[in-house]
C-alpha cells in the first residue's frame, strides 16, 4: 500500500514537471500581446491615457517587455506618432501610458493601437513582435456641444516661447471663421472642413491674466458669433542667483538667493514658483516659505560639510542649483558691540569694542576706520572677543568718527556691518601766530591805525578761539603799553595813536591757552612816501605782481588790496627773497578796478610802501556814456564837452573817446574817419586817443544843416554802449546879421508903443477927438449935390445952447454898471458925458459948434415932431457904421431910399422902438455915456431925440453878454423919447 | 456648489438672515412667513428710488471698467461678446402695478445680486490686480443687497408678500475663462440696460 503511494505521487509529480514544461514551450511559442486597451481623453492636459494588459503573461513571472504604439489622427491611415514603451510586465498587471498632443483632441478623432514583444534575457531568442491590438477611437467632437463654434484647448498653460497649438471646429461650413491673437488675426491649416488648426510658434509673454485667442464666424458680414480662448503663457522659470548660505550662531544657517522672475499666472493657473532646501548629506528637505531666503536648522554638531540643492519649481519646470561648503567657512559674524573711547585727550584715544562669542579659541579680524577732519585712516586688528586699539596723532578739538567691523581669521567669509561711534578730542592753545595786517590813515597829531587779522585754520586753533588780546606797546615810551582783549569771532579792530613808535602784539585765545604772537611795528611817520602808481593787467587767474627787492633786510613782503564790493582789506605775505606773486581769488570781479599796494617788511616788522599797482582781472567797455554839452553852436561850427565824465569809476580803463557824427553830406570832415555803425548805417568817426580831453570842437559845419552826433568812450574791451545820436542844427548865416538889425527895431516899435499907449490920451483928443469937424466930412459934398434947401450946417454963432441941467450921477451905480469899462468910466466921472454933447461954456473955451443934421435913419413917421435935436454924439461909431456913412456912394443909395422902407429892415423885435442909432454902437463903450436917467429934451430944440434909454438903468448892470446889444437893455413896451 | 458657496449663500443670508447663519437655507421657501424683526423705514419707496438711481449712475462705469479689464477683443466687440442676451433673465413690466413691480424687482435683484457675486469672485481670480473692478464690484453688490432688503420690506409691509419664486444667475464655476469673461459681459451689459427702466419705472 505504501508502495502504492509512492508510486502514485512519483507520477503524479513527473506529470506536473511535464504539463509545466509544456506549458512553458507554449510560452515560448506564443507571442504575449496587449489586450484591453482603453483609451481616454485628459482635456485640460491634451493628452490620451492608455491602459491596457498582457495576456498569456505566465503566473508570477515578471518579463521586460517591449510595447510599440502607433497614434493616429483623423483615419487610421494617417499616422501621426509611433512609439516603444519598455516595462517590466507582471502578470495579470494593467499598464498605464499617456501622450500629449499638441493638437487640442476636441478637433481631430485619434485612433490608437499597440503591439508588443518580450524584451527579456531569461527568454530564449528569437522573439517574435505580438500582433497589432484593433484600432482604438478617441473622438471628442461628438459631446462639445450645440455651439456654431468651438476654440481649442481651453486654459492651456504653456511656458513663454514654446509652441502652441490651437484650434477651431465650426459646426457649419458655410460660416467663413477668422481668428486672432490680441487683435491680430492668424493664419492656419485646414484639418477638415470643419476643423483648422493654427501653430503658434514662440509665444510670448503678454499679461499674467492670460491672453485672449478668439474666432469670429461670419456669413457675409453678418457676425453668427465670436468664442474664444484664454491662453496662460508663462514666464520661463529662472536658475536662482546669488545662492549663498552661512552662520552666524552655528546653530542657524541662512540660505538667501535672488529668485529672478515671478512666474505666477492669474486665475491660479499658475501660482509663484517654490523653493526648495535638500540638503543631501543629511538627506533632508525643507520647503522654504520666503522666496528669496530659508533658514536651515543646523541639528548635528559633527556635521561641517554641507551640500545643499536649491530647487525652484513651477507647473511647467524645475530649475536648481547647488553648493558646497564647510561651516565653518561660512561664518558671518554678528556686529561688534558696545563701540566705547576711554582715555580722550587732545591728540590720543582709545578705542574698545567686544565681539559675540562664537566658538572657544575663535580669533576675529577687525578692521577699524577713522574719519575725521575730511581724511580717512583705516587699521586691521587681530582680537579674541574684547577688541582694543589706539587711536594716535589725532588733531586736538576734531570730531571723530571710529567705526569697526570683523570678520573670522582663520576662514575670512564677510565683514560684519559696520559698528561706529562719534567722539571729539580734547582742545590745545592755538599752534601759530594770527595772520595780522594793518592799514594807516596819518591825521594831523595822530594815525588811525585799524589791524585786521585772519581767523586761525582749525588746524591750528586747536579749539574754538574765544578773544584776541592786543597789546600796543610805545617804543619810544616803553613804560607804556595798552592791552585789549577783543571777543571773537572779531577780525578787526581800530587804534589811534599818537606820533610815536608802536609795536603791536595779537594773539588768539581758546580756552587752554594763547597763540603766539603776531608783532607788527607801526612807525612814528608812516606812508609818507609818494609812490607813483602802475597800471597792470589781470588775467582770469588773478594778478600777476612783481616789485624791486626793497633795499636792506627784509623778512618779507606784503600785498595788500580791497576786495569789492565789500570793500574788505585783503592782504598776502611773500617771503623775503621773492618779488612777484599772484594773486589769484575768486573774489575778483570782471570790471572792477583793483589797487594793490606792495609793502616791504624790515627786520624791525616795519611795513615800507614799495609799490602801487592798479587792475582789471577783466576790463569791460565803458557801461555809460558822457552826458555831452554842445556850446558854441555857429552855422560853421560847435563844441562837444564831456567835462563831468569821470574815468576813474569805469570798468575798464579809459582810452579814450569816439565821436561819431552823422551828416546828409557823404564826405567825412576832415580829421573824421568813415565808420559803418552796428544797425549798418554810415557816419563819421573822430577818435580821441586823450582820455583826459573831454571837448572837441567840429568844424568846417554847413550853415542851417542838420547834424547828428554821438559820443562814447572806449576801454581795451570795446566801447561804451550804444545811445541815440544828438541831434544839432547848425545856424542861418545872416540870421545873426538879421538879429542885429531886427532887435533894435523890435525895441524901438516897443517903445514908440509903451509911448503912445501912456500918451493914449492925448493922441486920442489929438488925432481923433470925439466929436469930429462936421466941416471936415464928406457929408458935406453929398448935402451940397443933393441941394436940399432944408439940410443946412448951423453956424456956431447961429446957434443958441440949450440949457443944461447937470445931473448927478452916484458914482457907485456908474461903477456897478461899468465895472469893465474902468477907463471909460473914469472919463465919465472926471468929465460927463453930456458935456460932450452939449459942450458949455465951462468946458468949452471958445466957440463950439453947434451941429444939426439927420439921422437917416430915424423913423420920421414914428417919431415926435420937431425936425432938429441935439445929437449925443459918441465918442466913437462903429467902424462898419463909419464906412457906411464915410463913402459917397453908400450915402446916396440910402439918401434914395424910402425912409418907411428902411423901417422894415429893423428887426421885428424892435418894431416898437423909434430909434435905431446909427452912430452909436451899443457895443462900443459910449453907451455908457448914456445918462442913466432920462433927460427930458427941450421942446423948442431943433434936435431930434435919438435915444432910447431902458427905464431899468438902475438894475443891477447886465453882463458880458448882454452888452452885446442895446436892444436887450430895452424894455419893448416902454419908449423913451 | 462653488456658486452657492460664493454668491448665493451670502446673498440668501443677506435675505433670510432671521433663520440665523446656521441653519439650512431653502432657495425659496414656500412657507415663507411675512414676519421682519425690524420695522420698515417709512419712506422705503424714496429709498428704494434713491438706490436704483445710484445703481443707475454707476451701471455704465462698472460695464466699462468691466469690458476694459478682459482685453481685446471685449472693448472692441461689445455688440458680439457683451450684447445683453441672457435668456433666462427675469422679465420686467414698467406699467405693472407697485406690487407687480416690487415683485419683478425682487426676481431681478436676487439675480443680479447671484450673477455679480460669481463676477466678483471669477475677477478677483483671474484680475487680482484689478483692484478698482473688484471695488465697483463689492460697492454694486452692497448697495444691491440693501435694495433687496427694502424691496423684500416693502412687498412685506404694504403687500405682504412673504414669498417670491426667483431664479439665480447662471453658474459659470465649470466654464473656461473665456467664457467666464464673456457671461460676466453679458451680465453687466443686460444690468447697465435693466437698472437704467427700473430706474425710470419706479
Amino acid at each position: 500500500m505504501a508502495l502504492f503511494v509512492v508510486f502514485q505521487t512519483t507520477f503524479f509529480l513527473t506529470l506536473l514537471s511535464l504539463r509545466t514544461y509544456q506549458s512553458e514551450v507554449l510560452a515560448e511559442r506564443l507571442p504575449l500581446t496587449p489586450v484591453s486597451l482603453k483609451v481616454s481623453t485628459n482635456s485640460i492636459r491634451q493628452s490620451l491615457h492608455l491602459q491596457w494588459t498582457v495576456h498569456n503573461l505566465p503566473y508570477h513571472q515578471e518579463l521586460k517587455m517591449v510595447f510599440q504604439i502607433q497614434i493616429s489622427r483623423i483615419e487610421t491611415s494617417n499616422v501621426i506618432w509611433v512609439g516603444n514603451y519598455s516595462t517590466t510586465v507582471k502578470w495579470n498587471q494593467v499598464l498605464h501610458w499617456s501622450w500629449e498632443s499638441e493638437l487640442p483632441l476636441e478637433c481631430a478623432t485619434h485612433f490608437v493601437r499597440i503591439k508588443s514583444v518580450i524584451d527579456d534575457a531569461s527568454f530564449p531568442e528569437p522573439n517574435f513582435w505580438s500582433n497589432w491590438s484593433s484600432w482604438e477611437e478617441v473622438s471628442v467632437q461628438d459631446s462639445l456641444g450645440q455651439s456654431i463654434l468651438f476654440v481649442f484647448p481651453k486654459d492651456k498653460l504653456v511656458e513663454e516661447g514654446s509652441n502652441v497649438t490651437i484650434c477651431y471646429v465650426s459646426r457649419n461650413i458655410q460660416n467663413n471663421v477668422s481668428c486672432y491673437l490680441e487683435g491680430k488675426q492668424i493664419h492656419g491649416e485646414q484639418l477638415d472642413p470643419h476643423v483648422t488648426a493654427f501653430n503658434l510658434n514662440s509665444v510670448p509673454f503678454i499679461r499674467n491674466r492670460g491672453t485672449n485667442i478668439y474666432c469670429e464666424a461670419s456669413q457675409g458680414n453678418v457676425s453668427k458669433g465670436i468664442e474664444g480662448i484664454v491662453l496662460f503663457v508663462s514666464k520661463v522659470l529662472e536658475e536662482p542667483k546669488d545662492f549663498s548660505c552661512e552662520t552666524q550662531d552655528f546653530k542657524t544657517l541662512h540660505c538667501t538667493w535672488d529668485p529672478g522672475t515671478d512666474t505666477a499666472l492669474g486665475w491660479s493657473k499658475q501660482p509663484s514658483q517654490s523653493y526648495t532646501l535638500f540638503e543631501s548629506f543629511s538627506g533632508e528637505k525643507k520647503l522654504c516659505t520666503h522666496k528669496n531666503w530659508c533658514n536651515w536648522q543646523i541639528t548635528q554638531d559633527s556635521q561641517e560639510m554641507y551640500n545643499f540643492t536649491l530647487i525652484a519649481e513651477n507647473y511647467l519646470r524645475k530649475r536648481s542649483v547647488n553648493i558646497l561648503f564647510n561651516l565653518t567657512h561660512r561664518v558671518y559674524l554678528m556686529n561688534p558691540f558696545s563701540v566705547n573711547f576711554e582715555n580722550v585727550n587732545a591728540t590720543n584715544a582709545i578705542m574698545t569694542w567686544k565681539v559675540h562669542s562664537m566658538r572657544n579659541n575663535f580669533t576675529y579680524l577687525c578692521q577699524i576706520e577713522l574719519h575725521g577732519e575730511g581724511k580717512m585712516m583705516q587699521y586691521d586688528v587681530s582680537v579674541n572677543v574684547n577688541g582694543e586699539y589706539f587711536l594716535s596723532e589725532l588733531e586736538p578739538a576734531t570730531e571723530y568718527m571710529a567705526r569697526v567691523r570683523c570678520a573670522d581669521a582663520s576662514h575670512f567669509w564677510k565683514w560684519t556691518e559696520w559698528s561706529g561711534q562719534n567722539f571729539t578730542t580734547l582742545e590745545a592753545a592755538p599752534s601759530e601766530a594770527p595772520d595780522v595786517w594793518r592799514s594807516v590813515n596819518s591825521e594831523p597829531g595822530n594815525h588811525t591805525v585799524t589791524l585786521f587779522w585772519k581767523p586761525l585754520s582749525k588746524l591750528h586753533a586747536n579749539g574754538k578761539i574765544l578773544f584776541y588780546n592786543v597789546v600796543v606797546e610805545n617804543l619810544d615810551k616803553p613804560s607804556r603799553s595798552e592791552l585789549r582783549s577783543i571777543p571773537a569771532p572779531a577780525n578787526s579792530t581800530k587804534l589811534i595813536l599818537d606820533k610815536c613808535s608802536y609795536q603791536i602784539c595779537v594773539t588768539a585765545n581758546n580756552s587752554v591757552g594763547a597763540s603766539p604772537a603776531s608783532i607788527i611795528v607801526i612807525s612814528a611817520d608812516p606812508e609818507n612816501k609818494e609812490v607813483e602808481e602802475e597800471r597792470i593787467a589781470g588775467t582770469e587767474g588773478g594778478f600777476s605782481l612783481s616789485w624791486k627787492p626793497q633795499p636792506g633786510d627784509v623778512i618779507g613782503y606784503v600785498v595788500d588790496w580791497c576786495d569789492h564790493p565789500q570793500d574788505v582789506l585783503q592782504w598776502k605775505n611773500v617771503g623775503p627773497n621773492t618779488t612777484s606773486t599772484v594773486i589769484s581769488t575768486d573774489a575778483f570781479r570782471p570790471g572792477v578796478r583793483y589797487d594793490f599796494r606792495i609793502y616791504g617788511l624790515s627786520t624791525k616788522r616795519i611795513a615800507c610802501l614799495l609799490e602801487k599797482k592798479t587792475g582789471y582781472s577783466q576790463e569791460l567797455a565803458p557801461s555809460d556814456n558822457p552826458h555831452v554839452l554842445v556850446d558854441m553852436l555857429t552855422s560853421h561850427s560847435f563844441t562837444l564837452s564831456w567835462k563831468d565824465y569821470s574815468t576813474e569809476s569805469q570798468p575798464g580803463f579809459i582810452q579814450g573817446y569816439h565821436v561819431y557824427l552823422k551828416s546828409k553830406a557823404r564826405q567825412c570832415h576832415p580829421r573824421f574817419q568813415k565808420a559803418v555803425l552796428s544797425d549798418g548805417s554810415e557816419c563819421c568817426k573822430y577818435t580821441i586817443d586823450n582820455p583826459e580831453e573831454k571837448a572837441l570842437i567840429v568844424d568846417n559845419l554847413k550853415p542851417e544843416s542838420f547834424y547828428e552826433f554821438f559820443v562814447t568812450p572806449f576801454t581795451s574791451a570795446g566801447e561804451g554802449p550804444n545811445a541815440t545820436f544828438t541831434k544839432v542844427t547848425t545856424p542861418d548865416e545872416h540870421s545873426s546879421m538879421l538879429i542885429r538889425i531886427l532887435l533894435p527895431m523890435v525895441f524901438c516899435v516897443l517903445l514908440i508903443m509903451i509911448v503912445c499907449y501912456l500918451k493914449s490920451q492925448w493922441i486920442k483928443e489929438t488925432c481923433y477927438p470925439d466929436i469930429p469937424d462936421p466941416y471936415k466930412s464928406s457929408i458935406l459934398s453929398l448935402i451940397k449935390f443933393k441941394e436940399n434947401p432944408h439940410l443946412t450946417i448951423m453956424n456956431v454963432s447961429d446957434c443958441i445952447p440949450d440949457a443944461i441941467e447937470v445931473v448927478s450921477k452916484p458914482e457907485g451905480t456908474k461903477i456897478q454898471l461899468l465895472g469893465t469899462r474902468k477907463s471909460l468910466t473914469e472919463t465919465e466921472l472926471t468929465k460927463p458925458n453930456y458935456l460932450y454933447l452939449l459942450p458949455t461954456e465951462k468946458n468949452h473955451s471958445g466957440p463950439g459948434p453947434c451941429i444939426c443934421f439927420e439921422n437917416f435913419t430915424y423913423n420920421q413917421a414914428a417919431s415926435d415932431a420937431g425936425s432938429c435935436g441935439h445929437v449925443p454924439v459918441p465918442p466913437k461909431a462903429p467902424p462898419s457904421m463909419l464906412g457906411l456913412m464915410t463913402s459917397p456912394e453908400n450915402v446916396l443909395k440910402a439918401l434914395e431910399k424910402n425912409y418907411m422902407n428902411s423901417l422894415g429892415e429893423v428887426p421885428a423885435g424892435e418894431t416898437s422902438l423909434n430909434y435905431v442909432s446909427q452912430l452909436a454902437s451899443p457895443m462900443s463903450g459910449d453907451k455908457d455915456s448914456l445918462p442913466t436917467n432920462p433927460v427930458e429934451p427941450p421942446h423948442c430944440s431943433e434936435y431930434k431925440m435919438q435915444m432910447a434909454v431902458p427905464l431899468r438903468l438902475a438894475l443891477p448892470p447886465p453882463t458880458e453878454n448882454s452888452s452885446l446889444s442895446s436892444i436887450t437893455l430895452l424894455d419893448p413896451g416902454e419908449h423913451y423919447r | 456648489m462653488k456658486v452657492l458657496a460664493a454668491g448665493v449663500v451670502p446673498l440668501l443670508l443677506v435675505l433670510h438672515w432671521r433663520h440665523g447663519a446656521g441653519s439650512p437655507l431653502p432657495i425659496t421657501p414656500v412657507n415663507a412667513t411675512c414676519a421682519i424683526r425690524h420695522p420698515c423705514h417709512n419712506n422705503l419707496m424714496n429709498q428704494i428710488r434713491s438706490q436704483l438711481a445710484q445703481l443707475n449712475g454707476s451701471a455704465n462705469a462698472l460695464f466699462i471698467l468691466y469690458y476694459t479689464a478682459q482685453g481685446e477683443p471685449f472693448p472692441n466687440n461689445l455688440d458680439k461678446l457683451c450684447g445683453p442676451n441672457v435668456t433666462d433673465f427675469p422679465p420686467f413690466h414698467a406699467n405693472g402695478t407697485e406690487k407687480a413691480k416690487l415683485v419683478e424687482l425682487y426676481r431681478i435683484v436676487v439675480y443680479l445680486g447671484t450673477s455679480l457675486g460669481n463676477i466678483t469672485r471669477d475677477q478677483k481670480i483671474l484680475n487680482p490686480s484689478a483692484l478698482s473692478l473688484h471695488s465697483k464690484l463689492n460697492a454694486t453688490a452692497d448697495i444691491l443687497r440693501g435694495l433687496l432688503s427694502n424691496v423684500l420690506c416693502r412687498l412685506c409691509s404694504k403687500y405682504h408678500v412673504g414669498h417670491v419664486d426667483v431664479t439665480y444667475g447662471p453658474d459659470t464655476s465649470g466654464k473656461d475663462v473665456f467664457q467666464k469673461k464673456k457671461l460676466g459681459c453679458q451680465l453687466l451689459g443686460k444690468y447697465k440696460e435693466t437698472i437704467a427702466v427700473l430706474a425710470q419705472a419706479f
